[in-house]
């Protein structure tokens, strides 16, 4: 039995199970050590269990200590158990026989699971299931009903040898525990007749191919605009629930330049619609907008989120990634071009490696460098590692939703992901080598590989000029060279990882994470469990391992059951506020199960095949169906039933993002500067907020006015020093990957919208925008206002309430103070 | 129904329906019965509907704690241990001579010269006669409540890692700091007050700046607030210029007055409720947050005690004046900086140790000291945890030969804490003869984030966060254990 000496400890594998009960034991067994602790592996016996398990086994390093090198800790835990048997019973179950859902059950979820059921097998043994419990493992049935002396599992677990004793990790199970085992077993071990056995990883609905459902039938077809609505309303209709109204036309325009552009509409584009605000004419109004430059600054910002962009680096010095803009313009672009998502992702994860490679191309590949980089790291091969895990992390819930993080250390505690998977894409980016002069980062020259390589070619020839004073004279030296740099000029500079050889290292394998103790090699592959068959990476190019290029093929491709899946419900969520799956980062086992399970695959089929990947047919087929167009009426009784309104009976009510609120200030005030691309802007921060830095004098330099009334998409983000009124609007983590903005409603936020400069400014340019273009009758300012920043007229009480305002305050700064506190209406950051 | 507190992973970001929002800070039912008894009980600015809503809601803790509050003394730029709570006899007598043991010294490819022996006297103090440096004659007065840990190591020999890993436990940026997850794992007990203050030097902040409290990827509601020790002492805690006070309060009424309007078309939306709380509630934050710097009050033998009329420690006496007043209100966690910018104008001695060090705690020694006299007269010591150090410690080795400076040294460095369930009077684990190393009772800076936690009443790997897969915890991956030796 020496694979169940090198189980890996642990005892959690069912979500349900670790949503509740997970903390009553050390995380330690959710993770064990990244580096090693003092109870470190005995390689003696490392070579003794290679040699006797399977290598899937081999490839889960132990994580606990040897017991016979700690024997002491060992006799202690008999000395533990003795203490247990002699205490008294635990409640509840002297008399009785114990209840197998009640008392049984948790007893293996807490201790046996980690190796005993659907994640894994050892000993053929399952514990999750009754039946399987019955059947046994491959050393016979674990219980004989009836007989709890004679029963496997009571043996095993009262063994004082502690090469047969279970669990082999921890303390041994308690007397109650035992107990209750004893009490089951000799009551006939029952269990329900009708639990479910539950499904192994590798069945997990979300590593299926994605097929297309059909069309659920529903009654009222009133309400179906389209193929998404059958399958909201069919679920609704099972319960004879009723979808919620459309919304008013007003709100609906509001609606779809806020979620598309992230901009409210102006005065003359409401008129345009409301004079004859039909389904169709919104139609129209979505089309018109998706093909605006707006619709890119808004849509990029939330990849951006996603591949946790940031403009600088972090730490000490916190430098500006040169060049990184270029990424940032690069996915806007890339939205506005309705750049095929499959497209996009190969791009970004080999662009420098493609057949056609372009400047465009190579700057897409910025994705890899977007991460926290210490340019003073404590310890420089661990920090390879860090900045590899960084980016395998990130691609891994980019676009595949999956936690593949998680298995650095040792394979996934509750996803079918081995280190061997996690270490194999680490191979596939290894050659990888950020462009450095000691703690200056490089940017690279992008272009067609022709230009990169003339230019090379040039530097090398100006490098050798530069040498030639023996026999040039330095005027000749510096004209030759202004030749050269006229016949041949710069290219653009890119923020990208390059790969110095087409030649890849050997990657192997780290025994818990850490870069001294190397396991088996690893060549590049995907992770096991979505690929019956491993694509076929091709062989090392011109200039590059193309280990990327099969990477991103293969994530483009129909066989990845993920890539289609998780962008449709990135894209759902923006629009709703919340995905058809909930975690959009995690697809995996621990992953929310979607919602909708068949609108999702639908979704995901329509996009990659009748769509093509294009995300504007996407967001044209989402804002057309009845769904998007409901109202927030709220049904208090749908509401307390479903409380997270996963049924999607309304239109989820939702604050707007802190860059939508800022956007829609600035156009509301009239201060929008509509500049695109290009170096990041610094808006304002006011000197109280810099006093906390080291190098408080120089640390921000605040833009002009002008500049700074960009969007806010080109805002510089400084991961030490986040704008305070974005982050205090829950901007949220600039380091990981966020697959979605928090929410909090907090002091501070007042505080900012408030009393902020920011807003106030806004206020004063709102004021004196109203002054020009409305008059100056107090009534007929307020509706202007009103309209141009709710889209609305006021109701009656709503005016007197500015009027009577007007009436209590000094003349002048009256008008200032009534556009304060529009701009800090609830409906202005909740739109209907 | 027994629902676990704290542990449901928080699977999805707030702010979907509030009962979720609820569960996922871990309030659960328990919390909001505790919401319920503190709005009847008067906490300030608690009320039902704002409780239910906020990430900051008061919540009970693991378990009884020890410490309602905590004060962090951050040394930064790392204190020599060798000069101030960690004598070593054996440095004197091989002052000048190289080092030949096999610890890795200093950082960064400095200079490595020899050892040096402190030039700062060592004293017992006290009926404990804890040995303590004459850099701190009025810290000195308080050895017996002190507990000395001569061994704390950590994993970086830069300011950067260093001061990340101090206050959010890992060497990377983008974790949680301590007073995060105490505000998350604890809320706050005044809602006009923020629950984690941090307190920087005039001289600048600390490297890493803002990363340093950072609520990481928790909602910015858990993360420190800085505040200033005169005018106002928030961002835009102000009411703008050019706006009276009159004004502002019309202004606040007239916004309520159409959010009210608004929520009549939309009765059950909490989040609205919530919005149009948090206006009136950054408006009591006015006055309460300005009548905390407000120290003028204070009668003239306090002001003195915290050295308020000295240059030298005006500014770090003030801000620990702040500090009692601050826990007085009820802050849960309060962060105060010593030292900020680079080098000597932080406790960062390259140059010269010596009078590095002799600045540093001239400025602070006397502050402090004054602050746990005051706690002890008020009796908020018996509910306050005081944690003293810096990010690491110095080598006693000086920086370059027959120079004064001392580089960086992570390997043994100490820290002291005092207060509420602290057993004062005792230095305890050791480092190796000249004061290199961690050797007896090493103590990693996850096990006093350990130990504080439970003094808190928090179980360290209990307290998670679900994150990236996983359920992030402070202490991180890594066994780490409460210092017994610690506790009272």
């Amino acid at each position: 039995m020496i694979s169940s000496r090198w189980d890996d400890s642990g005892f959690a594998t069912s979500p349900e199970f670790i949503r509740i009960s997970n903390v009553q034991g050390p995380l330690r067994e959710l993770c064990p050590p990244l580096k090693e602790n003092e109870a470190v592996l005995d390689r003696s016996k490392t070579a003794a269990f290679t040699s006797n398990v399977s290598p899937s086994e081999q490839n889960s390093p132990a994580t606990h200590s040897d017991f016979a090198s700690n024997s002491h800790r060992f006799s202690l835990a008999i000395l533990i158990f003795g203490v247990a048997l002699m205490a008294a019973q635990e409640p509840g179950n002297a008399a009785n026989t114990p209840d197998y859902d009640r008392d049984i059950k948790p007893i293996f979820q807490q201790r046996c699971y980690s190796c005993h059921s659907r994640l894994k097998q050892k000993s053929n043994l399952r514990l999750d299931a009754g039946s399987l419990i019955h059947k046994g493992g491959k050393h016979g049935p674990a219980v004989l009903p009836g007989n709890s002396a004679e029963s496997l599992l009571l043996k095993r677990v009262l063994s004082t040898d502690d090469d047969e004793r279970m669990p082999p990790e921890e303390k041994p199970l308690t007397a109650g525990q035992v107990t209750l085992l004893r009490g089951w077993i000799d009551a006939g071990a029952p269990y329900p007749k009708d639990e479910t056995i539950p499904k192994t990883p590798a069945e997990h609905w979300a590593f299926q191919l994605v097929q297309r459902p059909g069309l659920p039938v529903v009654k009222d077809r009133t309400r179906i605009r389209n193929q998404i609505d059958p399958f909201i309303l069919a679920k609704l209709e099972e319960r004879a629930w009723k979808p919620a109204a459309p919304a008013q036309p007003r709100a609906l325009l509001r609606r779809v330049y806020l979620d598309l552009i992230g901009l409210p509409p102006t005065l003359d584009e409401q008129e345009r619609f409301l004079a004859s605000p039909t389904d169709e004419a919104l139609d129209r109004v979505i089309d018109e907008l998706l093909r605006r430059p707006a619709y890119g600054e808004r849509w990029a910002r939330h990849w951006l989120d996603v591949v946790r962009y940031a403009d600088s680096n972090g730490y000490e010095r916190d430098a500006e990634k040169p060049f990184v803009w270029r990424y940032r313009d690069y996915v806007i672009d890339a939205f506005n071009a309705d750049k095929p998502f499959n497209r996009f992702v190969i791009e970004q994860l080999a662009g420098d490696e493609l057949s056609d490679a372009c400047a465009e191309t190579m700057i897409a590949t910025g994705f890899q460098r977007l991460g926290h980089w210490d340019d003073e790291p404590a310890d420089p091969p661990t920090d390879r590692f860090d900045q590899l895990d960084d980016i395998v992390s990130t691609t891994a819930q980019a676009f595949l939703g999956l936690t593949l993080g998680c298995a650095r250390c040792h394979d996934h505690k509750f996803e079918p992901l081995s280190t061997v998977d996690y270490y194999s894409m680490v191979s596939i980016f290894s050659p990888l080598e950020r462009p450095q002069k000691g703690r200056t980062e490089l940017a690279v020259p992008v272009g067609l590989p022709a230009q990169v390589a003339a230019l090379a070619e040039r530097d090398h020839q100006i490098a050798r000029l530069k040498q030639q004073t023996n026999t040039l004279a330095a005027s000749e030296i510096e004209r030759r060279i202004q030749q050269l740099r006229i016949i041949r000029p710069d290219l653009p500079q890119a923020y990208i990882m390059q790969e110095p050889s087409r030649a890849a290292a050997v990657t192997h394998v780290l025994l818990r994470g850490s870069p001294t103790r190397s396991g088996q090699i690893v060549s590049p592959a995907v992770p096991a469990v979505l690929a019956k068959q491993q694509p076929v990476f091709p062989p090392p190019g011109k200039r590059s391992s193309q280990r990327r290029l099969g990477l991103a093929q293969w994530m483009a491709s129909p066989e990845n059951p993920l890539t289609a899946r998780v962008i449709v419900n990135r894209v759902w969520q923006q629009h709703f506020g919340q995905g058809l799956v909930r975690t959009p980062n995690d697809f995996g086992v621990m992953g929310e199960p979607p919602t909708h399970p068949e609108l999702l695959d639908w979704l995901a089929h329509w996009f990659a095949h009748d769509a093509q990947w294009s995300l504007k047919r996407l967001h044209r087929l989402i804002l057309a169906s009845n769904a998007w167009r409901m109202s927030h009426a709220k049904n208090p009784d749908y509401a307390a039933s479903d409380p997270d309104e996963r049924l999607l009976w309304r239109m989820p009510y939702r604050r707007l993002e802190a860059e939508a609120i800022r956007d829609s200030m600035l156009a509301v005030s009239g201060q929008l500067n509509l500049k695109m691309s290009g170096p990041a802007m610094k808006p304002p921060i006011q000197q109280a907020a810099l006093e906390a830095n080291t190098d408080k004098e120089s640390i921000w330099k605040s833009s002009s006015e002008t500049e700074a009334s960009r969007r806010t998409v080109y805002a510089f983000i400084k991961r030490g020093l986040v704008v305070p009124m974005l982050e205090v609007l829950d901007l949220g983590d600039t380091v990981h990957s966020c697959p979605q903005r928090q929410v909090t409603t907090v002091a501070p936020q007042a505080l900012s919208l408030f009393n902020g400069e920011f807003v106030n400014q806004q206020a004063r340019r709102f004021a004196a925008r109203i002054r020009r273009e409305s008059g100056s009758d107090l009534r007929q300012q307020i509706e202007f206002a009103w309209r141009v920043a709710l889209c609305r007229a006021p109701a009656e009480v709503e005016t007197t309430a500015m009027l009577k305002f007007r009436e209590r305050e000094v003349e002048q700064s009256a008008l200032e103070q009534i556009c304060r506190v529009i701009l800090n209406l609830n409906e202005f950051v909740y739109p209907e | 129904m027994n629902f676990p507190n704290r542990c449901i992973p928080n699977r999805t970001p707030c702010g979907q329906t509030r009962r979720e929002f609820l569960w996922q800070v871990g309030g659960g039912f328990a919390g909001l019965a505790l919401i319920d008894l503190l709005s009847r009980s008067g906490f300030p600015g608690w009320n039902t509907r704002a409780a239910a809503t906020s990430p900051l809601a008061p919540r009970s803790p693991h378990f009884a704690a020890k410490a309602n509050h905590c004060v962090f003394l951050f040394m930064n730029g790392g204190p020599s241990q060798v000069d101030t709570f960690d004598p070593k006899p054996a440095l004197t007598r091989f002052n000048g001579s190289p080092y030949k043991g096999d610890a890795k010294v200093g950082s960064n490819g400095r200079p490595i010269g020899h050892l040096m022996q402190s030039p700062f006297e060592f004293k017992n103090h006290g009926r404990s006669g804890l040995e303590i440096s004459s850099l701190f004659p009025h810290t000195a007065k308080f050895a017996d409540d002190l507990c000395v840990v001569r061994s704390m190591f950590s994993d970086t020999a830069a300011h950067a890692s260093g001061c990340l890993q101090m206050n959010t436990g890992s060497i990377f940026i983008g974790k949680p700091s301590l007073g995060a997850w105490l505000s998350y794992g604890l809320g706050t007990e005044n809602a006009n007050l923020p629950s984690y203050v941090v307190m920087t030097d005039p001289r600048g902040g600390p490297i890493g700046s803002a990363s340093n409290w950072t609520g990481g990827y928790m909602p910015a509601a858990y993360q420190g607030t800085l505040f200033r020790s005169g005018g106002s002492p928030l961002l835009d805690l102000a009411t703008p210029e050019g706006t009276s006070d009159r004004t502002q309060r019309h202004s606040l009424d007239l916004l309520k007055q159409l959010n009210e309007e608004h929520l009549k078309q939309h009765p059950d939306e909490s989040e609205l409720v919530a919005r149009i709380e948090s206006y009136e509630l950054a408006y009591r934050m006015q006055t309460a947050a300005a009548s905390v710097v407000d120290v003028e009050r204070e009668d003239s033998a306090t002001k003195e005690m915290y050295g308020l009329n000295e240059k030298r420690t005006a500014d770090f006496g003030r801000k620990c004046l702040i500090t009692r007043r601050l826990l007085e209100k009820g802050v849960r966690f309060i962060q105060l900086y010593s030292g900020g910018g680079h080098i000597e104008d932080t406790w960062d001695g390259h140059n010269d140790c010596i009078e590095n060090h002799k600045l540093h705690a001239g400025e602070t020694d006397k502050p402090i000291a004054a602050l746990m006299a005051d706690l002890k007269r008020t009796g908020l010591w018996d509910e306050t945890l005081i944690v003293w150090g810096g990010e690491f410690g110095r080598t006693p080795t000086s920086e370059g030969l027959g120079k004064p400076g001392r580089d960086h040294d992570w390997h043994g460095f100490s820290m002291w804490l005092a207060g509420a369930g602290v057993k004062g009077g005792q230095a305890i684990g050791a480092t190796d003869e000249l004061g290199f190393k961690a050797v007896e009772n090493p103590c990693h800076v996850g096990d006093l984030h350990a130990t504080i936690l439970h003094l808190m009443g928090l179980d360290h790997t209990k307290l998670t966060y679900f994150h990236q897969g996983l359920n992030q915890r402070l202490t991180g991956v890594l066994d780490r254990r409460v210092i017994a030796q610690v506790l009272a």
